[in-house]
């Protein structure tokens, strides 16, 4: 069980899933995930297929569990009216972000934050706040087909924060950022974590390190290991595997996982 | 990401900038004043018909989905074309009532793929969102089988041939879409809408049938065509009256 702050004493704004299982198939691709999340940043680390993105789908909604029991900001998802409650505070940026190449960035922002159902009177000046979080302002109305990779992913981000949610799920948000995009986009995480749960699937260690209050570390379906990035990176020590502090301890329990 | 140079070559070239140093001096807060500004540059111009259709529904994200999606516009054609023009080659060349039979399924069927992971970009960003896709895709299907309709009729007034298929099809599936609308509504769920309509389209179909085993004369709407015209415009009508527009007691769409 991952725990991350107290999340008996707010569990308006938490995350809890017991024993959750995501069958396809014959295939259980996650195999009784357990977590407890409150406010902060949370890093999700593993290789590819460990079930990273079957996770975050699963606790962006998209997903029914075949087994196990979630709440989200302490509302049931399989339940409609409380799914709808959920996802107004939901925030989700997709690894492979689909768009609208007609769309300009603000048109695109302006679209999610309406069906997100925020409030009209509020609509455009929060467009207008997440594009300049994501440093887009010069892009406002250009069209989407005409953005780099790297624009792109920001719309993206743009989108999942526009509401300021209370549950930011991000899947390989940095991607296609340049090292000063990601530094000012780790101080948007920080700044979200402040108020709500941040998960942050990576495959970057150094994003877990700068950013993440907790970090999981996922493997074939299942958490091998749970804790802060100083415990993960003391598990290195004596490792050779890795470039840094961190990914020898990231080496070292994936290693000891597969054993 | 929101951090600006502070360097005076970047000033020199940044509006955003050098407003915020302009107004430095004075007691404001700045991003606030900012944020209010590129509000109204950056907002989108929203019509007449976007707006009344958001009041109507009671839902601006609902009439932007329906309204605003340029992109996929070619798709609600494509779909529409396709159905109709194997419709109408099959029934001609082989007689058979198949095609009226399974028509509304078929040309839901095409409009679900045309939103569906196949080809809407963003599917998978719309399925986390507070408006129900599948709501969304209820509304644009009866928008799509009520313009093809009304485009129908239009045509039959010119062309004879049009009147077939208008009657035959486009005016029974826009009443079968707003059935599954109001029922979906109403029930909050549109899985039960979409099994309802399909439901009451099936029992319509094997009770005319009964007697005769004749499903393709079943299939035509013949005296059932007022009842439909009827029977669309009230449940278009209980839809709105649900929803409407701020009343605190409307239904919410899931």
């Amino acid at each position: 069980m991952v725990v991350a702050g107290n999340v008996n004493a707010n569990a308006a704004v938490s995350v809890q899933a017991r024993s959750v299982i995501q069958r396809f198939g014959r295939t259980d691709v996650l195999k009784g995930v357990d977590l407890a999340l409150a406010p902060g940043v949370f890093g999700l680390l593993g290789p590819n297929g460990a079930g990273k993105t079957t996770l975050l789908r699963t606790l962006a909604t998209i997903l029914t569990p075949s087994g196990g029991t979630l709440r989200l900001l302490g509302l049931d998802p399989t339940q409609p009216d409380q799914r709808r409650r959920l996802r107004r505070r939901l925030g989700y940026l997709p690894q492979s972000l689909g768009y609208y190449p007609n769309f300009t960035v603000a048109e695109f922002v302006e679209y999610f934050a309406l069906l997100k159902e925020m409030p009209s009177a509020d609509v455009n000046r929060a467009v207008a706040r997440a594009i300049e979080r994501v440093g887009l302002s010069d892009r406002a109305r250009s069209k989407l087909k005409t953005l780099s990779g790297g624009m792109l992913r920001r719309v993206g981000i743009a989108q999942a924060v526009v509401n300021e949610p209370d549950l930011l799920l991000l899947d390989e948000p940095t991607a296609g950022l340049d090292p000063e995009q990601r530094v000012g986009f780790r101080t948007l995480l920080r700044e979200i974590g402040e108020h709500g749960v941040v998960i942050v699937s990576t495959h970057l260690v150094e994003d877990v390190a700068a950013a993440c209050s907790t970090v999981a570390l996922m493997d074939a379906g299942r958490i091998v290991f749970q804790g802060t990035p100083d415990h993960l990176t003391s598990l290195g020590t004596g490792h050779v595997v890795g470039d840094s502090p961190l990914e020898r301890g990231y080496s070292r329990v994936l290693a000891e996982a597969r054993a | 990401m929101a951090k600006h140079p502070t360097d005076a070559g970047h000033v020199a070239a940044c509006a955003a900038c050098q407003a915020r140093e302009g107004l430095r001096g004075l007691d404001v807060d700045l991003d606030r004043v900012w944020f209010g500004v590129a509000a109204e540059v950056w907002a989108r111009p929203v019509g007449p018909v976007e707006t009344a259709l958001g009041r109507l529904l009671g839902s601006p994200g609902l009439a932007r989905a329906l309204l605003t999606t340029p992109s996929l516009l070619l798709s609600w054609v494509l779909a529409s074309a396709a159905v109709l023009a194997v419709g109408a080659w099959v029934t001609r060349t082989t007689g058979e009532p198949w095609v009226a039979l399974l028509a509304p399924a078929v040309a839901g069927a095409g409009i679900a793929y045309a939103y569906g992971p196949g080809v809407d970009p963003a599917f998978e960003l719309t399925q986390t969102m507070a408006i129900s896709d599948r709501i969304v895709l209820l509304v644009r299907g009866l928008a799509v089988f009520g313009v093809n309709a009304g485009l129908g009729l239009l045509a039959s007034l010119v062309a004879a041939p049009a009147r077939g298929v208008t009657l035959a099809w486009l005016i029974p599936m826009t009443a079968i879409a707003a059935f599954a609308l109001a029922v979906a509504t109403l029930t909050r769920s549109p899985g039960t809408g979409v099994s309802a309509a399909l439901g009451v389209w099936m029992a319509i179909i094997l009770a005319r049938a009964a007697g005769t085993r004749d499903f393709a004369s079943a299939a035509e709407p013949g005296p059932l065509i007022l009842l439909y015209l009827v029977s669309t415009l009230g449940c278009i009508a209980l839809v709105l009256l649900a929803t409407g527009g701020t009343r605190k007691d409307a239904v919410r769409w899931l």
